[in-house]
């Protein structure tokens, strides 16, 4: 049984226009020490499905179907408090932009602090020294001194080691990585994400990795999932999605990066844009934008299925590889 | 504790206030006041508690600039015989002590009520701020004559004399919470949604403790700014009240009753007795305000004035 397995998940915000559904039947599993990507434009659902893993949609959403479990316990039922002891100690979370995500009034040692006396009661002298410990692990340079220093003291990428610090100070079992390199210049974000491979390696954390950065999904994961509009379009092991993307959008995408182009060419782009949650077109989603749309698209939704070592929702999967 | 003293000073906060006289000035002030109501058992001639030392022979003189003035007395002696300049220092302690207190006392209510609010939401949040505007919409003064009325006439007045000061707090302090509550949630609602609340959860912290640890020190600015004006304002609210009679006794003057003291008198040419105390409670405030008008532009880095 995997670590974490998500099935038919379906996240509603209830507007006045009706309920808008965020997440459409979103499945996914996670073994442990397995690195998982989730690709997918602005608005897909990507960070949605991370939230929902954790409990933490905002208020008006909610879960509306579908199950989450992990490590045998059913995620999606537990209470606030059940819930408050996963987070941070047994699935962590990374966000984007580490000049945010850091409180700018507590200390780093502060801050570290408190999340391990959130989760275990050990004394003060025990939890800086274990602090310090992880501070060294992500490669901080003198860790001692930067126990003690503010977030606004430290640069953008001493900054983002330091949340990868807090996120691997209790040992979880998984880390939710959402965009953690984005706001980094590109030198560093090769150094972040390094470091990140090396740490899940050496504890057998599993990461579940949130980008558009198909560069770094195909260094960094094993398995990927392309979303689109609230539903996973296409999944399956890294390597065979890259190479030979069966699903338009999948194509589109990797079709849309800046090297597969001529020096001075114009860069292709998927026509079009995401559709809002309010107005999703029939069928496939994706068909107003699709190449190869045809009738059946427009009005028949395509169910994910195995073609060639991955799971498509297209109906003109087997043609297009 | 050193490197702290060492740091504020190197701080750009400090720069800019030994560069601003008025800041520097308002300070000053507020400092001589300050210290002479801590200090006034031993700098006053005498104790305008103890009914032993005051002699009502000496009563109505007036200050020493003036025919008839007595040099035991420099700003004269009220009706009762007590000395002006001792009774102004006692009574500013007594006013700071109620303004400084009852601005506790609100900004603990106001604080709290406002982070739960802010951070809570819903019908706590509806709840707790329909509760405040409908305090808003009555004046603070009326609530606390009603109050205060109610309270003096039901309890007798040795009972009420001993309470005055406590009952003065009270009444201030809880007339006053939405003040801070609208401020606090304000705030909470814009910092709520900064990403290092969302860490903060993610990391497993308690409700409480995102409230208090994570978003109450990033809203320190706005409260510090409304405490200063709030002090200054909870000390006109008492004068007042002690102007109307229903504020400290006589013989635990403030410089409200004092100043209401001596209003019996000012048309009888006796005017010391109101003047004086009112022009202490004139630069206090202008003092207190002063410096939180400075505390804001100094504290909002969007209001740098060109200089």
């Amino acid at each position: 049984m995997p670590l974490l397995e998500v099935r038919d998940l379906e996240v509603e915000f209830p507007m006045r226009a009706g309920r808008l559904k965020a997440l459409r039947g979103v499945g996914f599993s996670l073994d442990g020490g397995e690195r998982l990507g989730i690709v997918g434009e602005s608005g897909a659902g990507k960070s949605m499905a991370a939230y929902a893993i954790l409990n933490l949609i905002t208020e008006p959403g909610r879960i509306s179907a579908g199950e989450i479990s992990f490590d045998g316990t059913r995620l999606d039922t537990l209470d606030d408090e059940e819930m408050r002891h996963i987070r941070g100690n047994r699935i962590a979370m990374i966000f984007q932009d580490p000049m945010m995500t850091l409180n700018p009034v507590l200390t780093v040692g502060t801050q570290m602090v408190e999340c391990l006396h959130a989760h275990r009661k050990m004394p003060e002298a025990e939890a800086r020294a274990l602090a310090i410990a992880k501070l060294r692990e992500v490669a901080i340079p003198s860790p001692e001194q930067r126990f003690d220093a503010y977030p606004h003291e430290l640069s953008g990428g001493l900054r983002q080691r330091v949340v990868i610090a807090i996120a691997l100070l209790l040992d979880p079992a998984i880390i939710i990585a959402d965009e953690p390199t984005t706001a980094l210049d590109v030198t560093i974000q090769a150094e972040i994400m390094g470091l990140m491979i090396e740490l899940c390696d050496n504890h057998r954390v599993g990461l579940i990795l949130i980008t558009h950065d198909l560069a770094v999904v195909s260094d960094v994961t094993q398995r990927m999932l392309v979303m689109y509009a609230g539903r996973v379009v296409e999944a399956g092991p890294t390597a065979d999605v890259i190479d030979t993307p069966a699903h338009p959008y999948t194509i589109g995408l990797l079709h849309a990066l800046p090297q597969k182009n001529e020096p001075g060419g114009m860069l292709n782009q998927i026509p079009g844009n995401m559709p809002s949650l309010a107005e999703v077109p029939t069928g496939c989603a994706f068909h107003p934008r699709c190449a190869h749309a045809d009738a059946r698209c427009k009005s028949e939704l395509p169910q994910l299925r195995m073609v060639k070592e991955r799971r498509v929702a297209c109906h003109h999967a087997e043609a297009l590889t | 504790m050193i490197a702290a003293v060492q740091r504020a000073i190197a701080s750009d906060f400090f720069y800019q206030f030994r560069r601003d006289p008025v800041a520097v000035g308002s300070t000053l002030v507020l400092l001589v006041f300050v210290s002479l109501a801590v200090l006034a058992p031993l700098i006053a001639t005498q104790n305008p508690y103890d009914p032993i030392q005051i002699d009502i022979m000496d009563s109505e003189l007036p200050p020493v600039w003036q025919q008839g003035g007595d040099a035991r007395f420099v700003f004269g002696t009220d009706p009762q015989g007590r000395d002006m300049w001792s009774t102004i220092l006692y009574g500013t302690g007594v006013s700071l002590i109620i303004g400084i207190f009852a601005v506790m006392l609100q900004a603990v209510l106001g604080v709290t009520l406002g982070l739960m609010s802010g951070y809570i939401g819903g019908r706590l949040d509806s709840f707790l701020m329909r509760i405040a505007d409908i305090q808003l919409s009555f004046s603070t003064l009326m609530v606390a004559i009603i109050v205060l009325a109610v309270f003096q006439a039901a309890f007798s007045a040795q009972l009420y004399a001993d309470l005055a000061i406590i009952m003065l707090v009270l009444v201030i302090g809880i007339a006053e919470w939405p003040q801070y509550a609208r401020t606090v949630r304000a705030n909470v609602l814009a910092e709520k949604e900064k990403e290092y609340v969302d860490a903060a959860r993610v990391i497993g912290l308690s409700r409480l403790r995102i409230m208090f640890r994570h978003i109450l020190p990033n809203t320190l600015t706005p409260i510090l700014v409304i405490s200063t004006v709030q002090v200054a304002n909870a000390i006109v609210a008492e004068a007042a009240l002690s102007f109307l009679g229903l504020g400290m006794p006589v013989n635990q003057p403030s410089l409200g009753s004092l100043i209401r003291n001596g209003f019996d008198y000012i048309l009888s040419g006796q005017w010391w007795i109101t003047v004086i105390p009112s022009i202490v409670l004139i630069i206090l405030i202008l003092a207190i305000n002063l410096l939180g008008d400075w505390l804001r532009d100094a504290l909002n880095p969007k209001l740098y004035k060109e200089t």
